[in-house]
């Protein structure tokens, strides 16, 4: 695939799907493989065409309501809250100290690259608790095997949405819809380490409730992403 | 009782000054007069006589009853207390009588409610309860005791107390209950309570709440906006993502109650509204059946455009008087129906839900469509055509059934054959065609027919004296065929020819067929006239016989044959019933018996006979 994609890449004329603005300098290799990523087909096929931004946006926003569904099954399911618990104040989420939107207003006033930066932030910071939770599960004598399977396979998913947005990111940035900002990127990582290791102090039962909560903003997050960048499709 | 007592007794009380009571109590210008002294069933007199230097003055006399006196001290209010049980309210009041010994007494009650004394008569005790207080009304007890003196009716004297004044029977105001929040576009919430029951006295509702993770406790911002019982947060005061913490406060004069707390994220109670603008459109086009095309908006309030809410729609749709039918449709809102069936009307309604957890909205409004009757021109031609056809045929059927509905039958279920002789048909048996009946069977001219009788007879006559008879009938007859027949009669017994066989009797039948006619008459007249012969009797053949035997059978006369004269068994053989067997029968025996028989009877059978037939004849040779 890789030839292709150098193929193409020298000669933007060819792509003459109206939905792609001229591509900008390449940024060396990555560029490339970034592109790499969004051809789905050699361009010599009568069915070829690019997957935009509005396509990758789809696909990405419907991955998370996978999650977010699998999420609210297991929390439904098999770690209801009991009732004295809801209440209790002491129960955290460890991305409690996020400063996330609250609100429509708020998630459509702050810049899209602080919304993007912010979905990211929230998807790294899970990352390693749920390796942890998956370890733990597997000692989870009460679970049936189907709901084993499905908590099993939040982690895999959570890492393949990280993925796929950070390649809308990139694309996004690549067509100068949002700017390049990548000093928020890495700030993520660190913050992400530090507050990962609360998450091992929670029970099951908070561990899901507020993984929910957050496949929840993520995804709405996407969307008022989405509707903002590209306001025409299906909004 | 009265009159009684007072002519009894009369006391004169002196007052002095210093007189003193007897008992030893003193106050001044009183007298006591003691148990000793005193008698209930007594009237007293009392005169007042004030003794001075001067002179003496005495009052009016008064006439004291005592039991009219009594006046008792009131009783004394030991307590007066509420006490709830089973939600009702009960007044428990205490009290002690006053010092009256020896004696009956009566309490009762006074109870004003509002403004209506209700007295409620007591017996004797010291406490009363009163049940069904009415929360929030004021009560007022008193206690107030009468003698009763048994035999006295009448209620001597009255003393009250008033125990209690305005003692509110009032109680704090039972727990409100949270009934539920909704969000209708997930931007704002709204909750709403049901309260407890009041306690009779107003009680004011406070909604409390907190958010997860804060300490501090607000209050509601808005009761008004979404009516009584209702917390409206707008816009400023929802967020999303936490967990708030609600309570509700009932409060009164005589304390407050709080709910139970109700826990809520906002993301998770959104209802939207019903979608609007629903359109039904029916797509006819060219050469293909018709569909059936929806749109709807959603509703006003939510925000899809932004992304912040996705709603999920769904569908429902039934023909008129059916089930309804439900069909999930996504994030669309169109939808295109097909298949549905022409001539029905459909009924169409449409809800919505937040793609993630949420609630389905209410169902819209009823939305009504008539699928048009889809029938073509070509179609119903054919259908037309077709009726005619087979409306024509029924009648064509219907006619030929009635015209010629045996034939038809018979034609479609032939009679079944009975079973038949071959040669014979037994019409002609039944008719008494015998002519046809024998030349079926191959003899021709056999019997005679009506007048057989006769002929019998005279052919029996000639036997007995041959000649001689034969002789004179033919005179008269045709010479010619009486050359014919004379040479058959001289031998007797030999083996002559007889009919016996039906080719001889064929052949004897057929010479003597131009006989008949005029041997007929001239048999008759010779039978009238004497006995003598008939030359025509030797020809004729026993068939005639037979024939007559058969006419007897056959016509069921009665027996011209009397059964007396016959000589012998051999008679019951004319009862034959077939054919057959009566030839048979007759070709055997009348060779021997038939004669003695036939004589006899020609006397009386003379003039009934008449010639209708002419009965070929035959020669029979061997008859006696």
């Amino acid at each position: 695939m890789l030839p292709i994609a150098v193929l193409v890449y020298p000669l933007p004329v060819s792509l003459t799907r109206a939905a792609l603005t001229p591509l900008p300098p390449p940024a060396g290799a990555a560029a490339a493989l970034a592109l790499l990523w969004l051809l789905i087909c050699a361009p010599g096929d009568a069915g070829c065409r690019l997957l935009t931004v509005a396509d990758l946006f789809d696909r990405v926003i419907r991955h998370s309501g996978r999650i977010h569904s699998l999420a609210t099954a297991l929390y439904e399911k098999h770690f209801p809250p009991r009732d004295n618990e809801l209440g209790k104040s002491a129960r955290k989420c460890h991305t409690s100290g996020m400063l996330t939107p609250n609100g429509k207003e708020y998630a459509q006033k702050i810049p899209r690259e602080e919304l993007t930066h912010l979905i990211l932030k929230l998807l790294q910071a899970w990352k390693e608790p749920l390796s942890h939770f998956n370890q733990h599960i597997e000692h989870y004598q009460e679970l049936p095997d189907d709901s084993l399977s499905k908590a099993k396979q939040i982690s895999n998913m959570v890492h393949e949405l990280k993925t796929g947005v950070e390649k809308v990111t990139e694309k996004m940035q690549s067509m100068g819809i949002i700017s390049n900002s990548l000093n928020g990127m890495a700030s993520s990582e660190a913050t992400g380490l530090s507050i990962s290791n609360e998450a091992n102090m929670m029970s099951d039962s908070d561990f899901i409730h507020c993984f929910r909560r957050d496949s929840n903003k993520v995804q709405s997050y996407l969307k008022i992403l989405k509707c903002r960048i590209m306001p025409e499709n299906s909004c | 009782m009265k009159q009684k007592l007072i002519s009894s007794v009369q006391i004169i009380l002196l007052l002095a000054l210093t007189a003193v009571g007897l008992t030893g109590e003193y106050s001044p210008n009183s007298c006591y007069f003691d148990k000793n002294h005193t008698n209930p069933w007594t009237t007293y007199i009392i005169v007042m006589t004030m003794n001075e230097i001067i002179g003496s003055n005495s009052s009016d006399p008064q006439y004291v009853d005592v039991t009219s006196m009594v006046q008792p001290d009131s009783p004394v209010i030991l307590s007066l207390e509420t006490k709830t049980s089973a939600s009702i309210m009960s007044l428990w009041a205490k009290w002690s009588p006053p010092p009256l010994p020896d004696s009956v007494a009566q309490f009762f009650i006074i109870f004003p409610v509002h403004f209506l004394f209700q007295t409620i008569p007591v017996e004797v005790q010291t406490q009363y309860k009163v049940i069904r207080l009415h929360a929030g009304v004021k009560y007022v007890v008193q206690v107030c005791c009468m003698l009763d003196l048994g035999e006295w009716s009448e209620w001597n004297s009255e003393r009250c107390i008033q125990i209690l004044i305005c003692e509110w029977i009032i109680s704090p105001p039972e727990k409100p209950t949270i009934i539920k929040c909704r969000s209708p576009e997930k931007e704002t919430f709204t909750c709403w309570w049901k309260p407890g029951s009041d306690g009779g006295h107003p009680t004011n509702y406070t909604l409390l709440y907190s958010k997860e993770g804060e300490q501090e406790v607000y209050e509601c911002p808005d009761y008004r906006t979404a009516g009584p019982n209702s917390c409206y947060f707008n816009k400023k005061y929802t967020s999303f993502w936490i967990i708030y913490n609600i309570t509700v406060r009932a409060t009164n004069e005589m304390g407050s109650n709080i709910s139970d707390p109700h826990y809520v994220d906002v993301t998770y109670i959104v209802q939207p509204d019903p979608p609007v603008n629903i359109t039904l459109e029916l797509k006819k086009p060219i050469n293909r059946k018709p569909y059936l095309v929806l749109t709807w908006s959603p509703p006003p309030l939510a925000d899809v455009r932004s992304g912040w809410l996705t709603l999920e729609y769904e569908l429902r749709l039934k023909p008129e008087g059916e089930e309804w039918e439900a069909i999930f449709i996504g994030q669309q809102t169109q939808y295109k129906m097909f298949s549905l069936n022409p001539g029905k009307k459909y009924v169409v309604q449409i809800h919505c839900k937040p793609d993630h957890h949420g609630s389905w909205s209410e169902w819209s409004s009823e939305k009504y469509i008539q699928i048009p009757n889809d029938f073509r021109l070509k179609d119903m031609i054919v259908w037309i055509i077709m009726g005619v056809l087979s409306s024509l045929t029924c009648l064509i059927m219907s006619c030929t059934m009635v015209l010629k509905g045996y034939r038809m039958i018979a034609f479609i279920l032939p009679p079944v054959p009975g079973p038949k002789i071959k040669g014979i048909d037994t019409h002609l048996l039944e008719t008494g065609k015998s002519e046809e009946l024998l030349s079926a069977l191959g003899c021709h001219g056999f019997l005679p027919t009506s007048d057989y009788e006769e002929l019998l007879i005279e052919y029996l006559k000639v036997e007995d004296s041959e000649d001689q008879q034969l002789m004179p009938s033919h005179d008269n007859s045709h010479p010619s065929k009486n050359a014919k027949m004379t040479p058959k009669e001289t031998d007797s017994d030999s083996g002559r020819g007889s009919c016996d066989s039906p080719s001889l009797l064929s052949e004897k039948c057929r010479e003597s067929r131009p006989l008949p006619s005029t041997l007929q008459t001239q048999d008759v007249r010779d039978v009238q006239a004497n006995k003598g012969g008939k030359s025509s009797w030797e020809t004729q053949c026993i068939a005639s016989e037979q024939k007559t035997l058969l006419f007897n059978s056959e016509s069921k006369k009665s027996s011209t044959w009397p059964a007396a004269q016959l000589p012998n068994n051999q008679l019951p053989m004319f009862a034959y019933h077939s054919t057959v067997d009566a030839y048979k029968i007759t070709w055997s025996t009348t060779n021997v018996n038939i004669a003695p028989v036939l004589v006899g009877n020609e006397e009386k059978h003379q003039s009934q006979y008449s010639i209708t037939e002419t009965p070929p004849m035959c020669i029979i040779q061997g008859i006696k």
